[in-house]
């Protein structure tokens, strides 16, 4: 269970974004470890995260990634690119497929709008594998520092 | 579509009673006992305290270390109060606790109120968030969930039912702090 992004790069410039500008990718890990300690974490009982039989039994192919749990990473992917002065306004994401243990994921996005006036950024964002099956499609609002 | 995905007490799955699937194709999935029941408080209000070791215990699960979680100085450098829990937290520490006597085979917990649909399968769909303010570390939040939508549409594969369940989150000052809407998709 561990992250990489490509570049530690400083916070986004407001004066200097715009539509088309593409965020570091961010690459995730997860094992089986993870999938537990976040179970316990967000108090998700559900059988599909830790019995691989039974996640069979389901019609998965083994146990698998938590949905909340990607839908946190695509909030970690926009807060680590925005920096800390920024502010999270909403996020939405779809589930299209399943991510599981021992698959590398990919979490990419695009600037779709600036406001340099207000400092809000619209983002759309995507998880996928590393070998490029989509897993969630998703959009981001985030407010930049305007000082 | 997406498959079983999967979630806490908020899990859409837990709407479904399942019905067999019977002259589905010129009939309306949605019962009208259901359609009367979009806006119905379906559980809550629950209050909880925003634990700092559990908030942290939740991003070092994710693997999200950022300071504004873990370091009160740089939290406040941030301009927040204190140190601040990770966006979607919220919806996990409002989780009650439950016995295990409660938890079906497929592991999630029985509900009290079931919204009945003429369908076989749930899907998890999505999420939508919208984060109003920060919740930090010791903020008392309460959490209301309601029936927002109940709704039939056509795709490729025929009908299907789209659910929402939207969850309100209020802090200890009266403001709402995040909304969350699950979508669930029903066929």
């Amino acid at each position: 269970m561990s992250t990489d992004t490509d570049t530690a790069a400083a916070a986004p410039d407001l004066a200097t974004l715009e539509a088309g500008q593409e965020l570091p990718p961010m690459h995730k890990f997860p094992d089986e470890a993870q999938l537990f300690l976040y179970s316990a974490a967000s108090h998700n009982p559900h059988r599909i995260h830790y019995d691989r039989e039974y996640a069979r039994f389901e019609g998965h192919d083994d146990i698998i990634v938590h949905g909340p749990l990607q839908g946190a990473w695509l909030t970690q992917f926009v807060t680590d690119w925005a920096g800390p002065g920024a502010r999270l306004l909403g996020v939405t994401w779809q589930n299209r497929a399943s991510g599981l243990p021992g698959e590398e994921l990919v979490f990419s996005g695009t600037v779709t709008s600036v406001d340099a006036e207000t400092g809000v950024v619209e983002l759309e964002i995507a998880e996928h594998t590393s070998d490029g099956r989509l897993l969630m499609p998703a959009t981001a609002r985030v407010r930049l520092p305007t000082t | 579509m997406g498959l079983l995905g999967c979630a806490d007490e908020a899990c859409p799955l837990h709407l479904a009673a399942l019905a067999p699937n019977v002259g589905r194709m010129s009939e309306s999935l949605i019962p009208a006992e259901t359609l009367e029941r979009v806006g119905e408080v379906l559980s809550g209000p629950v209050t909880t305290v925003i634990d700092r070791r559990e908030a942290q215990r939740y991003a070092y699960a994710v693997g999200d270390e950022n300071p504004i979680y873990f370091d009160e100085v740089a939290a406040q450098a941030a301009g927040y109060r204190t140190l601040v829990a990770p966006p979607t937290y919220v919806t996990h520490a409002v989780v009650q606790p439950r016995t295990a006597a409660d938890l079906r085979t497929d592991g999630l917990y029985r509900e009290g109120t079931r919204i009945r649909l003429l369908v076989d399968r749930v899907m998890f769909g999505g999420e939508e968030w919208d984060f109003l303010e920060p919740v930090c570390v010791g903020d008392e939040i309460t959490a209301t969930v309601r029936l927002a939508a109940v709704d039939q549409k056509e795709g490729r594969k025929g009908p299907f039912v789209r659910q929402v369940r939207e969850t309100t989150f209020v802090n200890q000052f009266g403001d709402e702090v995040a909304r969350s809407r699950m979508i669930g998709i029903a066929r």
